[in-house]
C-alpha cells in the first residue's frame, strides 16, 4: 500500500468517524488550524474553540490542525468540502497559497470565515469574514504606549529604540510592524527607530539578536517586540549585560510578559486573548449561517496593558 | 615564479585550509564593517551562544565519524529543554537534573539500537524522530511554554547565567566535554574504532569491532550531548518554548561538516568541529551586527556549507576542480 492511499483511507476514516457522530446540531462548521501545540496561544485556543462548541447545543464541530504544513491545509479545506459542513474556520498556514481551496469552498457555497490572521487580498472575494485581532492597530498602540512613557520620563526627543519582529512572511508580523513604525513618528517624530530586525517569534532568538544589538548601540531606551515572548528574550538579554532602563514593550501579552511587567521589568503590552479569539470566530460562523449582517474585517478589541492597569486583567493562562 | 608555488601547490593548499582562509577574510571583512565585532564582551558573548551548538556538535561528530546522520538532536534539545524545565519545580533542580538525563539517554539508546544493531537506514530513522520526539515533547508539555515559577531564587541558573574567573559557565562546560571526548576520539582504543566504523564497516567487522555497539555508543554519546546543551538552554533563559530546538539539527551538521567531517564518515575530528561551530557563530553575529537581515544570513550559511561541502571533497582528491567525481 502506498503512502498516499493509506492517507487517503486514514482521512477517510477519520471522517467516517466524524460523520457517525452527527447529532441533531443545527450546524456543522468544520475549522482547520494553523499549528496547534507550536505555542502555547494556539494550544489555548484550540482549547477554547472545542469548549465554546460544546457548550453551544445547536452547534458541532470539525477540528482539524494543518500542523503548519500548507498541503496539509488545502487537503483538509478540500476534506471539509467533501463532508458538507455548512461554514468552514481557517487560521492560514499560509496566506496566499490556500486562496484556492478557499475559492473552491466559496464556488461549493460553503462560507468560510478565516480568523486570527488574513488571507491575501487576492482571497477577499472568496471569503465572509475574517474574525480576528487588528494587528496594525496593535502596533500602533505599542507605540503608543512606548510615546507616553518616554514623554513621562521626559526623554521623548532623544529616545533611541530597536524594533524585533516576528516571522518574516506572516502577516500578523508584518502588520504590527506596520502599525508601530508609522504610528511612533506621528505620536513621538523625534524618536529615532535604529533598526529591525526578525525574532521569528522565538525568544532564543530574540535574546541573541538582543544580544547583537546591545553591543551595536551603546544608547537605547526602548525595545518593541512583536510579542512578548520576543520581548522576554530581548530582555533576559539586557540583564545579562547588566543594561538598565530600558523600556520593553511588547503586544499579545503572555504569561511571561505578565510576571515580568509584576516585577517592573517589563513596561507594557497588548492584551490578546486566544480565548476571545477562538469565541469571536465561532460566533463570526454561527452569525453567517444565521444569515446576520457580519462586517468584513470583524475585529474583537485588544486592549494596552501597562504596570499602571495590569490589575485591571487576569494573568493570561499561556 | 616568485615565492616558489606552483599553480598546483596553491590550490592544494586552498583546499585544505580553504575553510579557515575564508573564516579570517570574514573576521577581517566584519571588523572593518564595525569595530564593535572583535570587542571582548561581543566575541565572549558569540562564544557563549555557540556553546549550545557546539555542545551538540561534539556528539554528532561521533555520529558522523561512524559513519551515520543524527537530525533528531534539534527536538531532542528541545525535548530534554522542556523535561527539566517542567521537573525543576515538581521534584527540584537535583533530581530533574538526572531525571532529565537519564530520558535524553533513552531516547539516544533507542536510535542508537535502531541503527546499531537492527541497522536501518540512520537518515530515516532520525528524520522520523526528529518529528516523534517533537511530538514527545508537545504530548509532554500540552503545547504549552515552561516556565520556571521562582526564577530569581534557583541555583540553577549557574549553567546558562554564571561564570567562573570571569568566563561564564557555557563556555568552561562546552571546553571541558570538548577536551574530554576529543581525547576519547583522538587516544582510545573506542576512538579508533569509530573511524574504523566510518572508514570501512565492513573490514572493521572482520577485524573483530563490533560495529552495532560502536554506533549505539555514539548515539548514546550524541543524546548524552544533546542533554548537557537542553541543561545549559534551560537554565539560560529559565524558560522555553516546545519549539526552542528546532532547526539546530541543520546547524549542527553544517557545523561538523563546516569543520571537515565527511557526510560518508570515517574522517572528522573534535577541533575541527570546533572550528566549524566558532565560524558559523561569528558568520552570523558578524551578518547581524553589520545589519543583515536574518533571511540573508540563511542564504549566507548556505553558500558557506555549500563552500565546505566542496572543499571537502577537493582536499580529498588534492584539487579544486576535477574533471571525474
Amino acid at each position: 500500500m502506498t503512502l498516499r492511499t493509506m492517507l487517503t483511507l486514514s482521512t477517510a476514516m477519520a471522517g467516517l468517524v466524524f460523520a457517525s457522530s452527527a447529532s441533531s446540531a443545527e450546524y456543522r462548521i468544520g475549522i482547520t488550524q494553523n499549528n496547534v501545540g507550536v505555542d502555547s496561544y494556539q494550544t489555548t485556543y484550540d482549547k477554547a474553540f472545542k469548549e465554546a462548541v460544546e457548550a453551544n447545543d445547536n452547534v458541532e464541530a470539525v477540528v482539524l490542525d494543518a500542523g503548519g504544513d500548507v498541503a496539509r491545509q488545502i487537503a483538509q479545506i478540500e476534506d471539509l468540502i467533501q463532508q458538507q459542513v455548512q461554514a468552514i474556520i481557517i487560521w492560514p498556514t499560509n496566506g496566499e497559497a490556500v486562496i484556492p481551496a478557499v475559492r473552491k469552498a466559496k464556488n461549493a457555497g460553503i462560507p468560510v470565515i478565516v480568523t486570527n490572521s488574513n488571507i491575501a487580498e487576492a482571497g477577499f472575494d472568496f471569503v465572509k469574514s475574517f474574525s480576528g485581532p487588528d494587528n496594525i492597530t496593535q502596533g500602533s498602540r505599542s507605540a503608543e504606549i512606548m510615546c507616553d512613557k518616554f514623554k513621562e520620563m521626559g526623554i521623548e526627543t532623544t529616545a533611541q529604540v530597536v524594533q524585533i519582529s516576528g516571522q518574516p512572511g506572516y502577516t500578523t508580523a508584518i502588520e504590527r510592524q506596520k502599525g508601530f513604525d508609522d504610528r511612533l513618528p506621528e505620536v513621538c517624530p523625534d524618536v529615532t527607530v535604529l533598526e529591525t530586525q526578525p525574532g521569528d517569534w522565538n525568544r532564543e532568538k530574540s535574546q541573541k539578536v538582543m544580544e547583537a544589538f546591545l553591543v551595536k548601540y551603546d544608547k537605547i531606551d526602548g525595545v518593541y517586540a512583536g510579542d512578548d515572548n520576543m520581548g522576554v528574550g530581548a530582555l533576559n538579554a539586557a540583564k545579562a549585560a547588566g543594561r538598565e532602563g530600558i523600556i520593553f514593550v511588547g503586544a499579545t501579552n503572555f504569561a511571561v510578559g505578565y510576571e515580568a511587567m509584576g516585577k517592573g521589568e517589563y513596561w507594557g503590552s497588548i492584551y490578546q486573548s486566544p480565548v476571545d479569539d477562538a469565541k469571536a470566530a465561532l460566533k463570526t460562523a454561527i452569525d453567517v449561517l444565521d444569515g446576520k449582517e457580519v462586517p468584513f474585517l470583524n475585529y474583537f478589541d485588544t486592549p494596552k496593558i501597562t504596570q499602571d492597569n495590569m490589575s485591571d486583567f487576569t494573568k493570561p493562562v499561556f | 615564479m616568485a615565492g616558489g608555488f606552483s599553480k598546483s601547490d596553491i590550490g592544494g593548499i586552498l583546499a585544505k585550509q580553504g575553510i579557515l582562509i575564508a573564516f579570517v577574510i570574514f573576521m577581517i571583512g566584519f571588523t572593518i564593517a564595525n569595530e564593535r565585532f572583535l570587542a571582548p564582551e561581543n566575541v565572549m558573548g558569540v562564544i557563549r551562544s555557540s556553546a549550545i551548538l557546539g555542545v551538540m556538535a561534539l556528539g554528532v561528530t561521533f555520529v558522523v565519524i561512524s559513519g551515520n546522520l543524527d537530525l533528531s538532536v534539534g527536538s531532542m534539545m528541545s525535548f530534554s529543554t522542556i523535561v527539566v524545565l517542567d521537573l525543576h519545580d515538581k521534584i527540584g533542580p537535583a533530581r530533574a537534573i538526572p531525571a532529565m538525563f537519564a530520558m535524553t539517554l533513552c531516547l539516544g539508546a533507542f536510535i542508537g539500537f535502531l541503527v546499531g544493531y537492527l541497522k536501518l537506514n540512520s537518515l530515516i530513522v532520525t528524520l522520523g524522530m526528529l518529528s516523534a520526539i517533537h511530538g514527545l515533547t508537545l504530548t509532554y508539555s500540552g503545547g504549552k511554554n515552561m516556565d520556571i515559577a521562582n526564577k530569581g531564587e534557583t541555583w540553577f541558573a549557574v549553567f546558562g547565567q554564571g561564570s567562573f574567573l570571569g568566563i561564564p559557565v557555557p563556555i568552561l562546560i562546552f571546553a571541558l566535554l570538548a577536551a574530554l571526548l576529543g581525547m576519547v576520539l583522538g587516544k582510545t582504543p573506542f576512538g579508533r574504532k569509530v573511524y574504523a566504523v566510518g572508514g570501512n564497516g565492513v573490514a572493521a567487522t572482520f577485524s573483530g569491532v563490533r560495529t552495532a555497539r560502536v554506533v549505539f555508543t555514539c548515539y548514546l554519546l550524541s543524546a548524552f550531548c544533546v542533554a548537557t546543551a537542553g541543561l545549559i538552554q534551560a537554565s539560560r533563559s529559565l524558560g522555553s518554548q516546545n519549539t526552542v530546538g528546532q532547526g539546530l539539527e541543520l546547524e549542527v551538521l553544517a557545523a561538523v561538516i563546516l569543520g571537515g567531517a565527511s557526510l560518508l564518515g570515517g574522517s572528522g575530528t573534535i577541533f575541527k568541529t570546533i572550528i566549524g561551530v566558532l565560524i558559523l557563530g561569528f558568520i552570523q553575529n558578524g551578518l547581524l551586527l553589520v545589519g543583515l537581515q536574518f533571511y540573508a544570513q540563511y542564504v549566507v550559511t548556505w553558500v558557506i556549507i555549500i563552500l565546505a561541502v566542496w572543499l571537502d571533497i577537493a582536499a580529498k582528491r588534492g584539487r579544486l576542480l576535477s574533471p571525474i567525481a
